[in-house]
């Protein structure tokens, strides 16, 4: 089943039908899109780790320093490369992943970190930033795709936040699911029947024709373009429902509600779905760090190891981007109630897969953990690095009014050293 | 021994977070470790004592338990094992690999001959303490959480006539223990000591931290810390529960929110009028509890959250190995209140011998 | 064509037209706003687009003065004037002028206010009864800019417009800046790191000089605000250097603080009861300085006489709100570098806004009678015109509750739900209508620059159950409950049409619905249902145009 998946049949199809919707919507707003036609067929899952996963209980671990904790290191795959002990899985499977460590982006505060991480740069009032999904949405999606673009999984109440598309439009919103596991609104309601449905939306264009051809307006363009997309992301229900899986498959996963969910990404990335977010959420051990770590180090060891094998298996992790991301990192300082507080100046994220060079570590903190001393990077920095492993170019501009911006923040330059 | 007579005499500060301790009242000797890996003597007829670090190549990680026997000292760690030291050379004599995960708490026999240990492997493990030789390992507690996370076993404790055993783990389980046998004869259920928050942060805290045996052997005393709305913090009500644990009867049922967190451990007053019960959230708390209605007796707190305590023999000084320090506290002895301390001579010398050890 | 003002006034003479002082003003300003733009489009040899036929101005100008669309009544009580003497303009005129003093208006200038202030992000009940009681006595702008900024200050106290500033007191920068941009349509968030790279008015000073006027508010504990008797932001700039600007406006006219007569001693008395109140909502009120920063920059904003920030940001937000699009565009990029498309008009209709004493219904009624403003769309064969020549109209996304009651109506029984001409029980009616449309307007977004439709959107509008069953109900309140009572397939076609779209089928828009229909003859409620749904789910809908 998997080896019919989206891209091979759109390649049979031709894309010559997506260019005129394309121009429809699009060239209006953003003259430049026209060149970017052909979408490159990658896609991205990020694994959001709410609350911000310490970096000493993961991926910088340093033990025997008065701020190192009781866990210890392990050797990994890669030769002289060390993570903490609660990564015993991930620890042989970092061939194709690139550690960052050294990621100092200030900023320690959970809303205006999300913020921050979720968007490459900080807050301005009176322009709404995309958040990475759209960005990524807008340039790696299919403009009359029947999957959706931009899946976001956040079950936890606590520091949910949905990310927005900002300047880029509402089309590129993601599909937010919190309680259900399935995004609202995309079952046929049993007031209709299907081929009602059907047809009572071929009336409806009927009835829209008039007025859509009568201008060229943007806004009216993405009405259309909205509701010619729902019959096919009704479709797209089954992507989300696991228990189409063999059982094996669910079991490798795990019983965990994160490994359910990586398993939702991995269908939904294997039917052409550009962005997928799984938070786990909520790592903000002020008490008690180590005994959570425990916990919740566990959980993403299985789940994210899980994840690259079954990815790598499917020859997907080519081209797929997996990764680990958080607001910020934790305090070295150790408190009384055994708990690490929030810490920005020195911390770690991962990059898995598509345009990565594997087995890496990048940058370098000091013996205690406190400051970055090699390496220095920012949240810019890091999305110029996604963008750059992704084939996008950094410096690629859109425009708002008669303003340019970046994708990636200026001043920001791609991590070199983990690019494949 | 007036609880509310209770006293801070003396802080002694530190870098590092002291977990575990013993003191020797007569010769003034305490040693302590914790989470530099090492093991520490002061000197306590010194009014600055200077710490006196034991020799040799022992723990790798935290230290978290300390017990001693006679001119030794057993400590386990982190690291998973066992190290013996002798006090007067302070050296390393001996070490094992005891746990395959982290160890968290020793504690010994009432006659010294036997050590138990309990890890995050889920084992209580049985060693002779002289030969350091494994005698038994005892297997109950499950190795997840019953939401499929690791979990954890924190407590062990034996009772004074030597014939029990009861270890305690981070869902509320508690498995006793026939010493001879090493057969399981019962198990208590303390389940809001584990909090499982699945709507807002998905994981769990807590868990059973303390154990301790009345003084008749008859009961059984159990600290953590009650059910917590944010679990980003220790902030819920420090918990005890004490059991007839032969028939399973709860018959205390005690929280308390005005000094909160978790109980880390549990002292019974020799003539069972009060139990002591220390621990602490970001700071530390000793709070004493009526034995016999469970009623708050008294109440007293520290900067630096209380890992363990020594209690002198007579009862009139404990030592506090907390967050960043170390403290000494004093109580009066002066029988002030003749109901109270009603306890016959032979008792009291019984309750000096198992203070000193 | 301008027709000398004695003329008209002898034509409403002899007409018995009521004369209104404010009408004939509107008017003038109506063909003052048609002579700019018109000049221009002759000098770029442009012919813009015809104006539009009545029964599109009815709904154009129903949904941009009343917040919805007409219901059937209305529309045909409009058109039936067809029959007697008033021409087409005199018609519109009269149209403008009782949807303007309708109950409709200030609601629907609550809800744009609503989404300008605080995006709507405001729940509390007090702050939107305020705003409405504001529009409903089409209270001047430069009054509520008064009693939004300086709350402490003004003759009522009323509390309720504090509303405004508490909820960005803890972001010094968005206060700043959201005023900057909302009040006086200059957004200097760029200048805050250096003096702006793109635009050379706006320096570092002008940042830090706009937030001076804002630092030293803060709020007490039971509510209430105040100002500090000290305390000025500084900044480092690009080389290094420390750098305290004071309190200086946009326009660069700088206000000199005065020195504080006051002991040291006396002093820290004042800032502890300050911290005092801050802390205890039993304490006494803090003690007020007399000099206060915000106060002036409402003085300083209100003042300027040479540059019009304030008069200019109205004038072109209405008008954007009303054309499309501001006459200087983007709307918070009012600088030397960006100049207005008509600035002689801009110019004109700001002093206008000024003598009037900010009258927004004024400016809002000059606007909707100008020719601009009724023009038609562009013909999407013809090659595309420069938006900023206003030569052709363009469609605008409704807003959530411009939305969210227009599909309350067009959902309702046309004979019962007939609009303005139950004056009566208009009011009482559009109050429930607010309230019951607060729901689904929650759900949809604002529509901003560039506006989208997210398919959320369009899967929340196919297939969600609950609001299938609320719009598409079949009981005889509602339009499919009255269109099942109709015999014949043609009536129920321009039925809903008149109901949804407002206006009458073509051929080929009839027959699809009557062929919908005939292939569902055993089920008709359903297909009823779905006709209707159909053209509830189009864009033309969805738009103003």
């Amino acid at each position: 089943m998997n080896l019919l998946n989206r891209r091979s049949m759109l390649k049979a199809a031709g894309t010559t039908a997506a260019a005129s919707n394309m121009a429809a919507v699009e060239l209006l707003s953003q003259p430049a899109m026209a060149a970017e036609l052909a979408r490159n067929g990658k896609n991205v899952i990020l694994l959001w780790l709410a609350g911000g996963a310490s970096q000493l209980e993961t991926w910088d671990p340093k033990p025997g320093q008065p701020t190192g904790g009781p866990f210890a290191k392990i050797q990994t795959s890669i030769p002289g490369v060390e993570i903490s002990e609660l990564l015993p899985k991930m620890s042989t499977r970092l061939d194709e992943t690139a550690i960052i460590r050294s990621l100092n982006t200030k900023i320690a505060d959970h809303g205006q970190g999300y913020f921050l991480m979720d968007r490459g740069r900080r807050a301005e009032p009176d322009i709404e930033f995309p958040h990475l999904g759209a960005i990524l949405a807008h340039e790696l999606g299919q403009i009359d795709s029947k999957v959706p673009d931009y899946v976001s999984m956040y079950t936890s109440t606590e520091g949910r936040r949905q990310g927005s598309a900002g300047f880029l439009g509402a089309r590129y919103n993601p599909m937010f699911l919190t309680d259900k596991m399935i995004p609202e609104d995309i079952q046929l309601p049993e007031s209709i029947s299907d081929a009602d449905h059907r047809d009572r939306a071929a009336l409806r264009k009927t009835l829209s024709h008039r007025f859509a051809t009568s201008t060229k307006h943007a806004g009216v363009g993405s009405h259309e373009n909205a509701y010619e997309r729902v019959r096919g992301l009704m479709a797209s229900d089954y992507l989300f429902d696991v228990d189409r899986e063999p059982t094996a498959m669910r079991d490798v996963y795990g019983p965990t509600q994160f490994g359910q969910q990586c398993l939702v990404a991995r269908r939904l990335v294997e039917a052409g779905v550009p962005f997928v977010k799984v938070a786990r959420a909520w790592w903000d051990s002020h008490g008690q760090n180590f005994e959570t770590h425990r916990e919740l180090c566990a959980d993403l060891d299985h789940c994210m190891s899980t994840l690259l094998d079954d990815l790598k298996q499917r020859g997907l992790l080519e081209t797929t981007l997996v990764i680990t991301l958080g607001e910020f990192g934790r305090t070295p300082k150790i408190n009384g109630s055994l708990g690490r507080d929030h810490f920005a100046n020195a911390w770690s994220c991962t990059l898995s897969g598509c345009g990565i060079r594997g087995g890496t570590v990048f940058g370098k903190t000091d013996p205690d953990g406190q400051t970055v001393t090699e390496g220095e990077m920012n949240a810019g920095d890091l999305f110029a690095t996604i963008f750059s492993a992704l084939g996008i170019s950094p410096d690629k501009e859109y425009m708002v009014g008669s303003r340019p911006i970046p994708i990636a923040d200026f001043g920001s330059e791609p991590c070199t050293e983990v690019l494949s | 021994m007036i609880p509310a007579t209770l006293k801070k005499t003396n802080e002694w500060k530190s870098s590092d977070i002291v977990f575990c301790l013993k003191h020797v009242a007569e010769t003034q000797r305490l040693w302590f470790a914790g989470s530099d890996f090492s093991v520490y003597q002061y000197d306590l007829s010194i009014e600055k004592p200077e710490r006196q670090p034991f020799e040799g190549e022992g723990h790798t990680s935290y230290v978290t338990g300390m017990v001693r026997q006679d001119n030794t000292l057993i400590t386990c760690g982190y690291d998973g094992q066992l190290c013996w030291w002798n006090i007067d050379e302070r050296r390393l004599t001996r070490k094992i690999a005891a746990h395959e995960r982290w160890a968290r708490a020793i504690t010994k026999s009432p006659d010294g001959s036997k050590l138990y240990s309990v890890a995050d492997d889920m084992l209580c493990k049985v060693w002779d303490a002289s030969t350091g030789e494994l005698l038994e390992s005892l297997q109950e507690h499950a190795l997840q959480t019953p939401n499929h996370y690791p979990s954890m076993l924190y407590a062990v404790a034996a009772s004074p006539d030597g014939k029990w055993l009861a270890t305690g783990d981070r869902i509320g389980h508690t498995a006793i223990w026939n010493t001879d046998s090493f057969e399981k004869i019962a198990e208590l259920e303390t389940p809001i000591m584990y909090t499982w928050d699945p709507r807002a942060r998905r994981h769990s805290i807590g868990g059973i931290r303390s154990l301790a045996f009345s003084p008749d052997s008859n009961e059984l005393a159990i600290g953590g810390i009650g059910k917590i709305g944010n679990i980003d913090h220790l902030g819920g009500p420090a918990r005890l529960e004490v059991f007839d644990w032969r028939s399973g009867t709860q018959r205390l049922e005690i929280e308390d929110n005005k000094k909160k967190g978790l109980i880390e451990q549990i002292v019974w007053s020799p003539g069972k009028e009060w139990i002591l019960t220390a621990g602490g959230d970001n700071n530390g708390f000793l709070t004493f509890y009526n034995a016999e209605t469970g009623d708050l007796l008294h109440q007293d707190g520290q900067n630096g959250h209380i890992h363990e305590i020594s209690v002198g023999p007579n009862f009139d000084e404990l030592f506090v190995a907390a967050h960043e320090r170390l403290t000494k506290w004093t109580m009066k002895t002066e029988q002030q209140n003749p109901d109270i301390n009603e306890t016959p001579k032979e008792d009291s010398k019984a309750s000096k011998k198992a203070a000193q050890n | 064509m301008r027709i000398p003002v004695i003329l008209t006034v002898t034509l409403s003479i002899l007409l018995g037209v009521p004369i209104r002082a404010k009408a004939t003003d509107a008017e003038t300003l109506a063909d003052r706003i048609d002579h700019h733009i018109d000049a221009r489009l002759q000098t770029e040899g442009v012919a813009p687009a015809p104006i539009v036929a009545d029964e599109s101005f009815l709904r154009r100008v129903t949904l941009d003065l009343a917040g919805r669309i007409p219901t059937p009544a209305e529309r045909t009580n409009f058109l039936a004037q067809q029959q007697n003497e008033a021409d087409s303009p005199t018609r519109r005129r009269q149209l403008v002028e009782q949807l303007i003093n309708s109950p409709d208006y200030a609601y629907h200038a609550r809800n744009q206010l609503d989404i300008l202030l605080l995006l709507r992000s405001e729940h509390n009940t007090s702050w939107r009864e305020y705003l409405l009681e504001a529009t409903s006595e089409n209270r001047g702008w430069d009054q509520m800019f008064r009693e939004i900024f300086q709350p402490e200050d003004t003759l009522t106290s009323d509390v309720r417009p504090i509303s405004y500033l508490k909820k960005q007191l803890n972001d010094l920068d968005a206060l700043t800046n959201g005023a900057s941009v909302k009040w006086l349509g200059v957004n200097i968030a760029c200048a805050k790191c250096h003096d702006h790279p793109l635009v050379d008015d706006w320096t570092q000073d002008h940042y830090y000089g706009m937030t001076s006027f804002f630092k030293r508010t803060f709020r007490t504990k039971k509510g209430f605000l105040s100002e500090r008797f000290e305390g000025l932001p500084k900044y480092t700039d690009v080389y290094g250097d420390e750098q305290q600007p004071g309190l200086m406006f946009l326009t660069g006219e700088k206000v000199d603080i005065p020195a504080l007569d006051m002991e040291e001693e006396a002093l820290k008395k004042l800032q502890e009861a300050i911290k005092k109140s801050e802390k205890d909502d039993k304490s006494d009120p803090p003690p007020r300085p007399e000099f206060r920063p915000r106060s002036k920059f409402v003085e300083l904003a209100l003042g300027d006489n040479e540059y019009r920030f304030f008069a200019k940001n109205l004038v072109n937000r209405i008008w954007a709100r009303l054309l499309g699009r501001g006459l200087v565009h983007p709307l918070d990029q009012m600088h030397s570098q960006n100049p207005a498309s008509h600035p002689e008009l801009l110019e004109e209709l700001a002093e206008a806004v000024v003598e009037s004493g900010y009258d927004v219904r004024h400016l809002t009624q000059a606007i909707v009678l100008s020719k601009v403003y009724a023009r038609g769309a562009s013909d999407s064969a013809a090659p595309p015109i420069a938006p900023d020549l206003f030569a052709v109209s363009l469609p605008r996304p409704l807003a959530p509750r411009q939305l969210s009651l227009s599909l309350r109506i067009a959902g309702q029984n046309p004979e019962k739900m007939q609009g303005r001409v139950n004056e009566d029980s208009w009011v009482a009616e559009r109050e429930k209508l607010e309230k019951a449309s607060e729901g689904n307007a929650k759900k949809l977004l604002i529509p901003t620059e560039g506006f989208q439709v997210a398919v959320t959107e369009a899967l929340w509008f196919s297939n969600n159950l609950s609001l299938q069953k609320d719009l598409l109900s079949t009981s005889n309140d509602r339009l499919v409950g009255y269109l099942k009572t109709l015999e014949a397939d043609d009536e129920v076609v321009s039925a809903a049409f008149a109901s949804v779209l407002n206006r009458t089928p073509d051929a080929a828009e009839t027959s699809a619905i009557k062929k919908y229909l005939a292939e569902r003859q055993e089920r008709r409620d359903d297909a009823l249902k779905q006709v209707v749904w159909a053209l509830l789910a189009t864009p033309e809908f969805r738009f103003n145009h």
